[in-house]
């Protein structure tokens, strides 16, 4: 297979970055969250690696374990995060640059915040009656 | 399972949260080209889906189509997502044979009348009354045209089904057509490519499964978000053939170099597909990045257009010729104007000269 792992087209990336750029003046002036799907444009792997480069790597990393892993990452500008999903093969599925205060998914969704409630009474409850039984 | 249950019942069930099935609503929305903000409302669309019926009938073709889209399945939510497509009646995967698998047939379309999506591989031979392929005694063509009746949408699937491909090649002796010659009161999508990217059919069907409807198609009925740029459009090796270099052959250091194939009678600028974006055998490579010229294997008659390594600038076969010029007009601008361009649905490339003598002839 060729390689052209070292290839990079600077223009590309300085017109991606731009773009970003004007998303997070969007989302300071009027709130507005924008994702960039890297995947769908025709960048090479050191194009990618390249825009991963300048745009650093700020204090948040976290990795998420929900059907394959997922790594994402608060780049050097706050407000602009590096998401990458994979599949539980570890292929990769998806690879965004997110313009938000915090990705949607890493938010706990109000129906699983009912339901750990439910359990994390009956695990007090549990906990309660087993130190009424030894204590 | 249940036929009343919910996908996001079953997910919990099977240990899947709520994270996991935005994960795959944003693979979805990617790979369906939506935006990413809509990854959100497909999750809860999916959670409250329900089994969709789908009719499989395979005609003129070589189970190639069947086999790809096989491979397409992992232990993962599309996996789960296939579990809500019932397929009722595919007769090379399903169990039972011959008047059971005819009853199976006639139960589900009963049941799902108006509903089921009916999916064809293979075209349809219509020469001498179409006696070239039957099934059970029946024609191809009478039983597209039977089944299509109460289907809610046709799946072409394949450029057999979509075009008439291989089969209708020249000199074409059982008078093949694609479902589109045929059906003209139903809404169909073309899923062509020989065979087609697994990944197009998934998301087609998650589409369907998540919005109740069938995606945005292009003018030959193929869903936008992967027919609406060419493979040149995607392509890598773009940028080689924007500076103007091109192998010149499979062997020389342009080759090694991964420059553009488009002297080795590449076919990525007029073809219409996703091979470039989503790749093949789970995201590996695609035969570009192989080392080999894309064949144009979902577009129209690519079978009766000329040698493969002949180039689109011209040579002794004409068949991509028009194509070939056409893609030529234009001239690329800059890195950001080249972006641009490629995502635009339908945007075609710049070429090179056409009046470049062709590679097939050079000493």
């Amino acid at each position: 297979m060729t390689d052209l792992s070292s290839f990079s087209d600077a223009g590309l990336v300085d017109a991606l970055l731009m773009e970003v750029a004007g998303m997070l003046g969007r989302l300071i002036e009027r709130g507005e969250t924008a994702t960039v799907d890297l995947r769908g444009l025709p960048l090479s792997p050191a194009c990618i690696a390249d825009l991963e480069s300048r745009l650093g790597h700020g204090e948040i990393s976290v990795q998420l374990d929900a059907a394959g892993r997922s790594d994402i990452h608060e780049t050097g500008f706050p407000g602009v995060w590096w998401t990458r999903h994979a599949d539980e093969a570890g292929r990769p599925i998806a690879l965004l640059i997110e313009v938000t205060t915090v990705p949607d998914i890493l938010r706990a969704d109000p129906a699983d915040m009912a339901d750990s409630l439910q359990r994390l009474a009956g695990a007090t409850h549990f906990a309660s009656h087993q130190h009424a039984r030894h204590g | 399972m249940d036929e009343s249950e919910t996908l996001g019942t079953v997910l919990k069930r099977r240990g899947f949260s709520r994270r996991s099935l935005l994960k795959f609503a944003i693979a979805m929305t990617s790979s369906l080209a939506l935006p990413p903000s809509i990854a959100p409302l497909m999750a809860a669309n999916l959670a409250r889906a329900k089994r969709r019926s789908v009719i499989w009938l395979s005609f003129q073709e070589c189970t190639g189509c069947l086999e790809t889209l096989l491979r397409s399945s992992s232990p993962t939510i599309d996996s789960l997502i296939f579990d809500f497509i019932s397929l009722d009646y595919q007769e090379t995967l399903m169990a039972a044979a011959g008047t059971a698998a005819e009853r199976t047939l006639r139960e589900a379309v009963a049941a799902n009348k108006g509903e089921y999506l009916l999916a064809i591989d293979g075209s349809i031979p219509t020469k001498d009354g179409g006696v070239y392929s039957l099934t059970g005694g029946r024609s191809n063509f009478d039983m597209l045209m039977e089944f299509a009746t109460d289907a809610k949408a046709v799946l072409a699937i394949g450029t057999c089904a979509a075009y008439g491909g291989i089969p209708k090649a020249h000199p074409n002796p059982t008078g093949a057509v694609g479902v589109e010659d045929l059906v003209t009161n139903k809404p169909i999508v073309n899923i062509p490519g020989c065979p087609p990217v697994p990944e197009v059919l998934s998301g087609v069907l998650v589409h369907f499964v998540s919005f109740g409807k069938l995606p945005e198609l292009d003018d030959r009925k193929r869903p936008l978000a992967y027919f609406g740029t060419t493979i040149h459009d995607q392509c890598y090796r773009r940028p080689f053939y924007d500076q103007g270099k091109f192998a010149k052959s499979f062997d020389d250091e342009g080759a090694r170099q991964g420059w553009c194939l488009f002297e080795l009678g590449c076919k990525g600028p007029v073809t219409h597909n996703a091979c470039a974006s989503l790749k093949w055998n789970g995201g590996t490579s695609f035969p570009i990045e192989s080392g080999h010229g894309c064949i144009g294997c979902s577009e129209p008659d690519f079978w009766d257009k000329g040698s493969f390594y002949t180039s689109l600038a011209g040579g002794s076969s004409t068949g991509w010729r028009n194509a070939g010029i056409a893609a030529a007009v234009g001239i690329a601008g800059g890195a950001a104007a080249a972006l641009s361009a490629r995502r635009k649905p339908g945007a075609e490339p710049a070429g090179p000269d056409p009046e470049k003598p062709d590679p097939d002839k050079q000493p």
